[in-house]
């Protein structure tokens, strides 16, 4: 692994700092936003619970986003990141509703239009099939986790205090399922797109083997990671502002959206879903936020008219305007700074 | 892992053993009062009403320090977050019924007024009515621990018995200034009437408090 190589794997590793830096607020939010969790134990148990994730259980969605446009340049996949770097960045700025999975699909279709590939329309049906469906399966998960906690407790009367300590528990579990099921499903926006280019060979640490793409996939989670632990203040943010949600409604939120990211990244799952007859669930990088923001409004729903009135129906249809803004803004910069890298940096940008 | 270290299950079992208690004391000590109170009506200040005015002390210096490790603890291990500060002001208004109890039986102890006989059964209604209010009160404290749910079973009871207290308390005072009693005398009985029936308006202001923090516990 050479010094260029690095070089051309800042953008993605800048990339991965900012996605840790912001999504881990969606797996612990709501935790450390109600106190139940410090942010200390929050962004640790976050920090190595991604990188496990993006190294074990991280081919699965990347492969999927790889089906999108094998990028097979280093310039290229090193311009794509920085376009979507650059998108996330901007949009965050100017305060408009930004997901990195959204940006790094519309960078990878900015750089096949200036490389001539086609697109696969039905990967990208897929993928784009899933910024609806994740955000619905997260409403739908949350409304039946929310039941029947609800239900549980409402049995077993269990005492204030165990119930504080359960939750607890609860936000700690659910957190590093979380932690873990991000790594998997988001290094794919973060690394993903440098796999095809890269050309990494195996590596032994010890008993451990770590295939190219997976060494790939540890500095990506190592980026997360780090980022992870400059999130207190969106953590905050999403703890207190998207929804007055209760402990119970926080540990819902947080399994939840665990459960989604799970589902479009489990290789092992799809074969179990496979093996049963049904049809195969695309293994693609999903947003996170998004996840959460479909969670919410399934726990609101599951409280009845009272949790429907607190919904912000604004962040509704941000999620939506996100969805033709985000990877339209990302595709137009990708092709511009493709175009710039090729022509004014004299780089490769479109491999053989 | 500051949320979970040494043993959490069983030093959350300490604390919910000592609210469990703290419940118990007030519990017990509005009992106490009740006895206390109605022996001395029929026979005056007596070993026994002595006996139950020291246990009155005993279970408000309990009180105290069991509200006092509570509170500390709650918030030097941050527990309970989004409801700390309505555990608090329930112990607190609970503690607070305390001190009065022992307000109360102490100035009975140093007034010492003559209660006639025509007027005795009508305070102890007044006795009755305003301990039973505590009484409801501390089972509605016991749900909202629990089953925050079923404490408005008890708020209605809570309400029935201040309103009986303090129907029963307007009929006494009314019959003390009727009487051929000095106007002293009459001033030391409504005074001790209303500091009995003060018991029941707290009770039921608690109550009150009590019935929104389980509204707000509500899932």
């Amino acid at each position: 692994m050479d010094v260029a190589f690095l070089i051309f794997l800042s953008s993605g590793l800048f990339l991965g700092w900012s996605l840790g830096a912001n999504d881990a607020a969606n797996v612990f939010g709501t935790a450390v936003g109600s106190r139940m969790v410090r942010f200390p134990t929050a962004a640790a148990i976050c920090a190595v619970f991604v990188l496990l994730g993006a190294v074990i259980s991280g081919g699965g969605a990347s492969a999927g986003l790889g089906q999108l446009g094998a990028i097979t340049a280093l310039g290229g996949a090193f311009t794509v990141a920085l376009a979507a770097a650059v998108t996330v960045y901007g949009m965050t700025v100017a305060g408009l509703p930004v997901s990195t999975t959204q940006a790094i699909v519309g960078a990878i279709v900015g750089w096949n239009l200036f490389s001539g590939t086609p697109t696969d329309l039905g990967a990208l049906g897929r993928i784009m099939g899933t910024w609806v469906a994740s955000p619905l399966l997260g409403a739908a998960f949350a409304w039946v986790l929310y039941r029947v906690m609800r239900f549980a407790i409402r049995i077993t009367k269990p005492h204030l205090l165990i119930l504080d300590q359960l939750l607890r528990v609860g936000f700690i579990l659910a957190g590093a399922v979380g932690a873990y099921s991000l790594g998997a499903n988001n290094i794919a926006n973060v690394v993903g797109v440098f796999v095809p280019a890269a050309n990494l060979g195996t590596t032994a640490f010890g008993p451990l083997v770590l295939s190219g793409a997976q060494r790939l996939f540890a500095m990506g989670g190592i980026a997360i990671a780090g980022g992870a632990f400059f999130s207190r203040p969106v953590m905050m943010t999403v703890g207190r502002s998207l929804m007055m949600l209760n402990p119970l409604g926080g540990v819902v939120v947080v399994t939840a959206q665990s459960m989604v990211l799970f589902v479009f990244s489990s290789t092992s799952l799809q074969a179990l879903i496979v093996g049963m007859g049904l049809p195969a669930i695309p293994l693609v990088p999903v947003s996170s936020s998004q996840a959460v923001v479909g969670a919410v409004v399934g726990v609101a729903l599951a409280r009845g008219l009272k949790g429907l009135r607190q919904i912000q129906w604004t962040v509704l249809r941000n999620i939506a305007v996100g969805w033709v803004l985000t990877p339209t803004i990302a595709a137009v910069t990708s092709y511009v700074t493709l175009y710039v890298v090729q022509n004014v940096f004299d780089q490769v940008v479109v491999g053989p | 892992m500051a949320e979970l270290k040494g043993a959490p299950l069983r030093r959350t079992r300490f604390l919910q053993a000592q609210i469990d208690e703290f419940l118990d004391v007030v519990s017990q000590a509005v009992l106490s009062y009740e006895a206390g109170v109605a022996d001395y009506l029929q026979h005056g200040w007596t070993d026994a009403v002595e006996e139950k005015s020291a246990q009155i002390r005993e279970y408000e210096n309990r009180g105290d320090r069991l509200r006092s490790e509570l509170g500390t603890a709650l918030y030097t291990e941050m527990l309970l977050p989004d409801t700390v500060g309505d555990v608090l002001g329930l112990l607190g208004a609970l503690d607070h019924l305390l001190d009065v109890l022992k307000t109360n039986i102490t100035m009975l102890r140093v007034e010492r007024p003559v209660f006639p006989p025509e007027l005795q059964g009508s305070t102890r209604d007044v006795l009755r009515a305003a301990c039973e209010t505590v009484e409801q009160t501390v089972l509605a404290s016991r749900s909202y621990f629990r089953d925050p749910s079923t404490a408005r079973d008890h708020q209605h009871k809570i309400h029935f018995y201040e309103d009986e207290a303090e129907h029963a308390g307007f009929r006494v005072m009314e019959a003390i200034y009727a009487s051929d009693l000095s106007l002293a005398e009459k001033r030391q009985l409504r005074e001790q009437i209303m500091r009995i029936d003060r018991l029941a308006d707290l009770a039921d202001d608690a109550g009150d408090a009590l019935a929104i923090y389980a509204v707000k516990r509500s899932i």
